[in-house]
Order: structure tokens, then sequence, then C-alpha cells
């Protein structure tokens, strides 16, 4: 398979949020870095397309993500003071509906800052 | 005070990271930012540049340093108070000093060299935030650096870790006005970091449910915090089953961000970059799953209000 070069990638593992690196990835997996450090590299490098893991879990027992959603949404709305937390590893795009979200259950939102 | 890190690369001649280690946590920071570049008014690159580095023990990045300041732990306050006393010709003790591990004339020459800096920076790691003292040693940074301005100029940088933490903070503070910590239980933003920061809720037991996305507490929280995770309905959004995600009841596997999810970050100087992703995941996005979590919960919300007159809250 012909592999796909992306250039000026963005590498979001560390908060130095390097935007020049080059990946050759041929569908699957990135098989190549250029410009990357070794934390890069292997960050980019450990993550595939594969299917590893279930769609889905509720209670430990593969679901799917519509049942997923929805039994995430009922226990949102039943909770007094449900908290939403983390928001380090997602997109700006990610963050802002998390916020929506935490307003409309209102709830607590934070994320790794306050450690 | 605080700067983007072309700033640095283009202008600063006296760099002081405290409390981090660059060489191993954030690599490319010394060669694409701080270092070794070649700037507009530090033509020589790292010749033009003076590097101290204080931190408790001599790590790899010691190695990087023109000058090594090794601290006692938990002394980072007293170090910064003493710079501060310096810099205002104050009388210090020379005994009282040398409890910090430093002795005076180490602290005096710092003071001379911060001062006769053309543009200086402190980069403050966790080290600073995460020893006795936490925000009130980033505080004192900041204080010190702002008499600095005084003399030069001066800036400061927190060393953020994660990803897009400096995103997050961004986000909140234009969604809500705080940055992070934000209870929006009665309809508007509060901020009170103690009160409603994570794990003190989570220890005191104050919240019954959690969604937690893009981060695993399950694998680097105390443990009475991740207890309380277990006991309450906890929702995972992740693009792996986590330690958070065995203790759930609710994963969801979400496409990796900057490699499958597209979108934008924040780099920890505040400049939001767009990812580009070189593969296709099996998996939505957390922006998506987040998207039909809502719509879920609105549709709820209006079912429930409909069948008995009234919302779900006040």
């Amino acid at each position: 398979m012909d592999l796909t070069v992306v250039k000026n990638a963005t590498c979001t593992f560390c908060g130095c949020v390097c935007d020049d690196i080059e990946l050759h990835a041929d569908g699957v997996r990135i098989v190549k870095t250029k410009s990357a450090c070794s934390l890069g590299e292997s960050w980019f490098k450990n993550h595939t397309a594969e299917h590893l893991y279930p769609d889905a879990l509720i209670d430990g027992k593969p679901a799917t993500v519509d049942a997923a959603v929805d039994a995430t949404a009922d226990y949102l709305i039943k909770a007094n003071m449900p908290l939403v937390y983390g928001l380090s590893n997602v997109t700006c795009e990610a963050q802002r509906g998390a916020v929506a979200l935490a307003e409309m259950v209102a709830g607590v939102i934070d994320s790794h800052t306050s450690l | 005070m605080t700067c983007t890190l072309g700033e640095v690369k283009n202008r600063a001649d006296f760099i002081v990271y405290w409390g981090g280690n660059p060489a191993e946590c954030h690599p490319r920071h010394f060669t694409k930012y701080t270092l070794t570049q070649k700037g507009k008014f530090v033509p020589r690159g790292r010749k033009d540049r003076t590097m101290v580095l204080v931190d408790i023990r001599e790590t790899p990045s010691a190695k990087a340093a023109d000058i090594f300041l090794q601290i006692k732990p938990t002394k980072d306050f007293e170090v910064l108070t003493i710079l501060r006393a310096l810099l205002k010709n104050q009388t210090v003790d020379r005994e009282l000093a040398a409890e910090t591990g430093l002795t005076l004339e180490q602290l005096q020459d710092l003071v001379d060299r911060m001062k006769s800096a053309r543009f200086g920076v402190i980069f403050f790691g966790m080290g600073i935030s995460m020893t006795r003292g936490k925000h009130m040693n980033s505080a004192a940074i900041l204080t010190l650096v702002a008499e600095l301005n005084a003399f030069t100029k001066f800036v400061a940088m927190p060393m953020r870790g994660h990803g897009n933490v400096t995103g997050a903070d961004v986000v909140m503070r234009w969604t809500t006005g705080y940055p992070f910590g934000v209870n929006l239980c009665r309809g508007y933003p509060r901020y009170n970091p103690g009160e409603f920061s994570t794990v003190d809720l989570l220890v005191r037991g104050d919240v019954d449910a959690a969604l937690i996305l893009g981060a695993d507490p399950g694998a680097t929280m105390p443990q009475p915090a991740i207890d309380h995770l277990a006991r309450i309905p906890t929702i995972v959004l992740d693009p792996k089953v986590t330690h958070t995600s065995r203790l759930a009841r609710v994963h969801i596997t979400t496409a990796v961000t900057g490699i499958s999810a597209t979108g934008t970050v924040y780099r920890m100087d505040e400049i939001p970059l767009p990812l580009r992703p070189a593969l296709k995941s099996p998996y939505p996005t957390d922006e998506e799953v987040i998207r039909r979590v809502s719509k879920a919960v609105e549709k709820k919300m209006a079912l429930s209000t409909a069948s008995n007159g009234i919302t779900m809250r006040a």
C-alpha cells in the first residue's frame, strides 16, 4: 500500500505541541516520523487505526455507542452534582462541547490544571 | 507577564528553568524554542544565551545548563523570597540563606545576572507547584518576575505537560470566565480552587457522577479520590480502555486526538495550532461523542419537562 505523507503534522504529546512533524502512514499505522523527539515518535507509532478495543462498554460488557451514549445521558441527568473532568488530551472543540454539556446538566467542569 | 515561545527564541538572552526537566519531558524545548535557535536579537544562538537550571536534583537537563543551582527540597519559596529581598538590596542572613542549599554568593550572583539580562524568562515546572507551598510558589515566581521588570524585561511561563491542557484553560476562560474548577450547579459559574477542584470534590464525596475525557485519574489520583470514582457512576471517553475505564460504569472508545481526530490544540504559550491527522479511526471523536451525549441529554430533559410540567433542576 502506498504511504501517505502528512507534512507539518502537530504532535499533542506534551505542551510543546510541535507542528513541524512529517508523518508517513500506510492507512493503519504511522511507520515513519521526521523531526519528532523520542516521546513524539513513540506517541505517533503506538496509536494505530486498528479496532483494538470494543466500541463501548457498559458495566464491563461490550455495548453499542448508541446504548453507551444513552446510559451516559441518564447518569448525568440523574446526578445532583455531576463532574466533567480531564480535557487534556482532547481538542478545543471537544472541550467547548464539554463545557456546554456541564452547564446543561448543572455540574462542575475541571481539568488537569487543578491537580 | 508572559510571552510566546517565538519571542523567547528571538529575544531571550537569560533563560531559567525552575523545577522542571525539559531534557526528558519536553525534549525539543531547548532546540526548537529556547536555547540553541538563532534569533533576531540573539544572532549567535546558544552563545548569546545563558541558561540556569534550578532543581532539587541533578537531572539530565543540568547538562544543558551554564549554571546548575541545586536547592534543598521544599525550599523553593524561601529561595524566591531571598531573591526578591536581594533584588531590593535588603540584608539577608547568611545562615538562613544557606538553609536553602545555596550560598548567599550564589543567590546574589543569580540576582545580578537577572538584573543585567536584556530579556529574561523563567520557565517553571511541576517541581514548583507540586511541592510544599504549591500555588504560593508559582505566585512567588510571578511576583519576582514582576519586580524584575523595574530593571529589565522579564517574563514567566509555566511548562505545561499534557498536550492540550493549555487549551482547557483557554476554553474554560472564554466560556465561563474562569480557567478550571468551575461549578455551574447554580446555572452561573462559580470558581473556588480547593472547593470545586476535582481531587477535593472526589475525596469529600461531593459529586455523584463523573464524566472523564482526555484523562486517566484512575492511574494518577490519590486513592480516596479513585475509591469515590468507583462508587459513583463514572463514564470514560478514551482511545484506550484505561484504569479509569475498568472502574467505570460506561466506557466509550474514541479516536486519538491529533492522530485520527482533527481540531485545534493550544501550545503552552497559548498559541492555537491546527491538527493534521494521518490516520482514519474506526471510532468516533471525543467531540462527536460529547455532541451526541448533549443531544440525548437535551431530548430526555425536554421529555421530562413535558411530562411533569417542571424542569429537572431549578
